[in-house]
């Protein structure tokens, strides 16, 4: 008999199980979180995506050029298109990201009138050189980011962008 | 700034620089017009979601208001209207509707924001990098208009 009647004392022990074990799984997800970080995040490096651009075919004159990859993250997969600003420097070529430094528009080449051949964000009047360098007095702190590039059979490809290194 | 914690947090640290919200509008319908209800508001969607990437650090993106378009259209302003004050009475400066329902030209006198209407185009057949390329034109000239009234402002 004993045994199928739960007791007051077992009733409060299973209760307090039950506490402990939703208060272990509130502890649990930010372990998880951590653990989780650092894979996510290897994942997106040091993969190269194609664009549509041919290396020949890049000038010293910064052009935009969209490039279309999956992302995944923990409820679907969806598409997204990234920009880059491309140009040639010598022999080298340099990448740059369009997302502005300061609150994360994206910016321009040469579409302000008043200062030619520069970046520009429209939002609080951003500008950078041409080499990406953030110009003082205007509002963003730090240089545009750069993409690591590669080229295959011809085409640009580009990496995950990064904060330059300051010289 | 996208309706999403984390971006509405860097808005509130910020908001001296993110003056404009941008809110899109379109209805629900329900029986036979549902799937060109749906289009529409793809449309609207992807619009907004580009447009919200260019200007990421000056607006904020709302979720969208939507109505059902049985609805009266006084019963329909009134609601907008709310919505209307109690951004402005928040810090924002400028509010942009955006939206593809012909109604709305009516009414835009009546509302202190800018409304924005343009044709929806049906994307559905299109591929996505077609999607892209026709999402990015119309949002081109969306930014002219966003510049500009900045401008006046200024
Ligand atoms: S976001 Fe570019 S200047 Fe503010």
């Amino acid at each position: 008999m004993s045994k199928e009647r739960v007791s007051r004392r077992q009733f409060l022990s299973y209760t307090l199980t039950g506490v402990g074990g939703f208060m272990a799984a509130g502890m649990l997800m930010p372990m998880v979180r951590f653990a989780v970080d650092p894979v996510l995040k290897t994942e997106g490096a040091g993969n190269f995506i194609a664009t549509k651009q041919k290396v020949s075919e890049i000038t010293d004159e910064p052009v935009r050029v969209d490039f279309t990859f999956k992302q995944k993250d923990a409820w679907y997969e969806s598409e997204v298109t990234n920009t880059a600003w491309v140009y040639k420097n010598g022999d080298k070529i340099v990448a740059l990201s369009p997302t502005c430094k300061h609150l994360g528009c994206t910016v321009n080449w040469n579409t302000d009138k008043e200062h030619p051949n520069q970046f520009f964000c429209p939002c609080h009047y951003g500008r950078y050189t041409k080499d990406g360098t953030n110009i003082k007095g205007t509002p963003p702190l730090h240089p545009l980011d750069v993409y690591p590039y590669k080229e295959k059979d011809g085409f640009l490809y580009l990496g995950k962008a990064e904060p330059r290194k300051e010289a | 700034m996208k309706w999403i914690p984390q971006e509405v947090e860097t808005y509130l640290n910020a908001k001296e620089y993110v003056d404009t919200a941008v809110v899109p509008l379109y209805s629900v319908s329900v029986g036979g017009e549902m799937k060109q209800s749906a289009a529409a508001a793809e449309f609207i969607t992807l619009l907004t979601s580009h447009l919200e990437r260019q200007f990421t650090g000056r607006i904020v993106l709302f979720p969208p208001f939507t109505y059902l378009k049985n609805d009266s259209t006084e019963k329909v302003f009134n609601e907008l209207h709310n919505w209307e004050s109690s951004i402005f009475q928040s810090e924002f400066k400028h509010v942009f509707y955006i939206t593809s329902e012909i109604e709305w030209r009516e009414s835009s006198e009546k509302l202190k924001g800018s409304l924005i209407w343009l044709p929806a185009i049906p994307l559905e057949q299109m591929s996505d990098s077609q999607k892209l390329t026709i999402i990015d034109s119309q949002v081109k000239q969306l930014l002219t208009l966003f510049t500009q009234k900045w401008h006046e402002n200024m």
